[in-house]
């Protein structure tokens, strides 16, 4: 007999949600954290969209330890001193059922893993997993430790261990690892009292704001974000991993920069940093996904890629919580069926491709490299802003000139050709659908 | 027989912004895990049982569940306010011990505590104690002598030998806490902890006060201008003070010198 029925590599949110999915089917799991406790090891850059908990916990949003709800959802193009600002309020994101919300990690994964433990899965944290473990037929039927006599057998692993999965790899399942696919995502977080961002932001009691940036990475393929919490708010970039390393540049410099710039300077300041964090994002989407089955092992949140980095659409979260869902489920099927070889472990994949997890990224396969493409990255911000600058800029007596002329001239000014803007545009709406 | 390891639960997290510890940031301090492990290592050459004791609210249960993870034998919980009296917290303590041969403590806690309980503790069971141990050489022998240093004040160090009953206080830097088996760590989460509501009230000490000589009655300086008599009171030209020889057997000079001094009003 197995010293489990499911064992669960990480008490993210990918991994408390399989624990959860699993324990309610009355399966015994183990749920394993390699840091003191569940989020204390996790960090993220915007916004946890927490609606797929409605299957898993019906009226999360009473206890889940929510900051605020964002009711403003800005994107900002930044050149290097001007910049656009697109913006939406709604206030009804801000009641039930919600929509966005901000949370801090630490508590937000710690609530989750405590969801998990109530539904019967035993947590243990402190504990680092080494490695698979493996039967006569090299199927996987267990983890390795680092704990004292710490080998532990289970029907079945899921492994949401995070970007880098050293599980994943170990499985054979990550062919290759392309530092073009990662980014390196920064943070600080800047403590304000509440008046005040609610003051700077425009926002009210925990109505919360996020806003996405583009440009303003000092060079660096990227992006930019700010979100407020109670009373901090995080400002950060997104740094294409190949791209930072080249042009040797320090993340904290290029936050910095960010926070020098005019727009947003006057949002961050008084800030002080209470936190700075740092963790790779896997950014590519469906071309650097993994295979996700193997004969007892399931891959799940960013540990299969899971994340999405789409331009106005940058989601992680979201993506986790729904795929450890479905893979505590598939598992679980799979063991009552009494057969846990990756064909009867396909229904996670197949669960995944019916719903939101595999249609997003398919929908969306392209557009996560052509937000970090050279031209979008540092040609786009000086055009945008360059034809809104020129739109808006009264130069009586001389009389306003054609918008379609603004465009031409900034573009040919931007280094733009009209086939590059053209194949851009048309690539663009295929891709966002 | 029992050896009781008394540990407290304490925030890791530096300052507190909150009134209720975050239960996330909270363990027990290196002092009190060489306390441990020092339990332990004595329980694996005997036939004893290691009984591991904190004082605290529920999450307090924590570190009781850590300490069982790594080999305590039973854990007891005392429900008590954290605030309380250092002596009623080892009232405490020892009521939920039975005669135990060696009480485990940690020379600190992580909160700076004031590090009085062992002493409390020893002084209820009415046993010996050495405190601040910074040095132990366990026999193979459990139930033999062993030999301690002790710190004292100033860098002095005392070499003692334990044996019997004693309360025994160590620093973190005499041993290294044992990590937990995997198996052990699942079990003790699923270990009975004993809970006992505290009761009892303060331990009776005498009072003590700083000392303070009693004041002296001196007269007022002489001189008709102020210079005269600032002169009178700071000069050191001659003598005004107590200076006397005497020529005694020394129980005499004793009795002497120290009549002479409640005299001057140095003494009560």
């Amino acid at each position: 007999m197995t010293d489990a029925d499911i064992i669960v590599v990480g008490a993210g949110p990918a991994g408390s949600c399989a624990a959860i999915a699993a324990a309610r089917s009355g399966k015994r799991v183990v749920l394993i954290e390699r840091g003191p406790f569940p989020g204390s090891k996790n960090m993220y850059g915007g916004v946890i969209y927490p609606r797929i908990l409605d299957e898993l916990i019906p009226h999360w949003f009473e206890t889940a330890p929510i900051q605020r709800w964002v009711v403003r959802r800005s994107t900002m193009v930044l050149s290097d001193t001007g910049a656009l600002n697109i913006d939406y309020r709604s206030n009804a994101w801000g009641q039930a059922p919600y929509n966005g919300a901000t949370a801090y990690r630490p508590d937000f994964d710690n609530w989750l893993a405590q969801q998990a433990v109530a539904a019967g899965a035993d947590l243990i944290c402190s504990t680092t997993v080494t490695g698979l473990l493996r039967d006569d037929q090299g199927r996987v039927c267990g983890v390795s430790t680092d704990r004292p006599d710490g080998d532990l057998t289970a029907s079945v692993v899921i492994a949401c261990d995070g970007v880098n999965s050293f599980l994943a790899k170990q499985a054979g399942l990550y062919p290759t690892a392309d530092a073009d696919n990662y980014t390196l995502g920064v943070k600080e977080t800047l403590s304000l009292s509440k008046h005040i961002i609610d003051e700077r932001f425009g926002v009210r009691d925990n109505q919360g704001v996020d806003i996405e940036i583009l440009g303003g990475t000092s060079g660096v393929n990227g992006g930019g974000f700010i979100y407020t919490n109670l009373d901090t708010i995080a400002v950060g970039v997104v740094l294409k991993l190949s791209k930072l390393s080249a042009q040797k540049k320090r993340p904290e410099d290029i936050i910095a920069e960010l926070k020098r710039h005019p727009a947003i300077a006057p949002l961050v300041e008084g800030g002080q940093v209470v936190e700075y964090s740092a963790h790779l994002i896997p950014e590519a989407g469906l071309e650097m996904m993994p295979k996700m089955v193997a004969d007892g092992l399931l891959i799940a949140g960013d540990a299969a890629a899971l994340c999405l980095a789409a331009g106005i659409w940058l989601e992680g979260v979201n993506f986790a919580m729904a795929s450890g869902m479905y893979a505590g489920q598939s598992a679980s099927a799979a063991i009552n069926a009494n057969n846990v070889s990756a064909n009867s472990l396909k229904s996670y994949t197949d669960r995944l491709n019916k719903t939101f997890v595999l249609q997003d990224h398919k929908k969306l396969r392209k557009i996560p490299h052509l937000v970090l493409s050279d031209r979008i990255q540092h040609k786009y911000p000086a055009f945008v802003t360059g034809v809104v600058e020129r739109m808006f800029r009264v130069d009586n007596p001389t009389p306003k000139p054609g918008v379609r002329r603004i465009v031409s001239q900034e573009r040919k000014k931007a280094g733009i050709k009209l086939s590059e803007l053209v194949r851009d545009a048309l690539t663009g709406l295929k891709g966002f659908g | 027989m029992t050896i009781a390891v008394c540990i407290k639960w304490v925030n890791y997290s530096g300052p507190v912004e909150s009134d209720t510890p975050d239960e996330r940031f909270a363990g027990f301090s290196f002092a009190d895990q060489a306390a441990l492990e020092w339990a332990l290592r004595i329980a694996e050459n005997s036939s004893d049982e290691v009984l591991v004791l904190t004082a605290g609210p529920v999450g307090a249960e924590a570190v009781l569940r850590d300490a069982l993870s790594r080999g305590a034998h039973r854990a007891v919980r005392i429900d008590i306010d954290l605030t309380s009296d250092s002596s009623v917290i080892a009232r405490n303590l020892v009521g939920a011990m039975s005669q135990p041969r060696m009480v485990w403590c940690g020379d600190y806690s992580n909160d700076r505590g004031s590090g009085s309980v062992p002493s409390f503790i020893a002084a209820d069971l009415n046993i010996d104690q050495a405190l601040g141990l910074v040095a132990l050489e366990l026999p193979e022998n459990a139930n033999a002598s062993f030999a301690a240093v002790r710190r004292l004040d100033g860098g002095r160090r005392e070499q003692l030998l334990i044996s019997g009953s004693a309360v025994l206080s160590v620093e973190g830097s005499t041993v290294r806490l044992r990590r937990a088996s995997l198996k052990n760590t699942m079990s003790a989460s699923k270990q009975e902890i004993q809970v006992i509501t505290a009761t009892g009230g303060r331990m009776d000490t005498p009072a003590l006060r700083p000392y303070r000589p009693r004041p002296r009655v001196t007269l007022a300086p002489i001189g008709l201008t102020a210079l005269e008599r600032v002169k009178h009171i700071t000069d050191t030209s001659s003598s005004k003070g107590h200076g006397e020889t005497v020529h005694a057997e020394p129980s005499a000079a004793a009795t002497l010198i120290l009549e002479s001094l409640r005299k001057w009003g140095y003494l009560p």
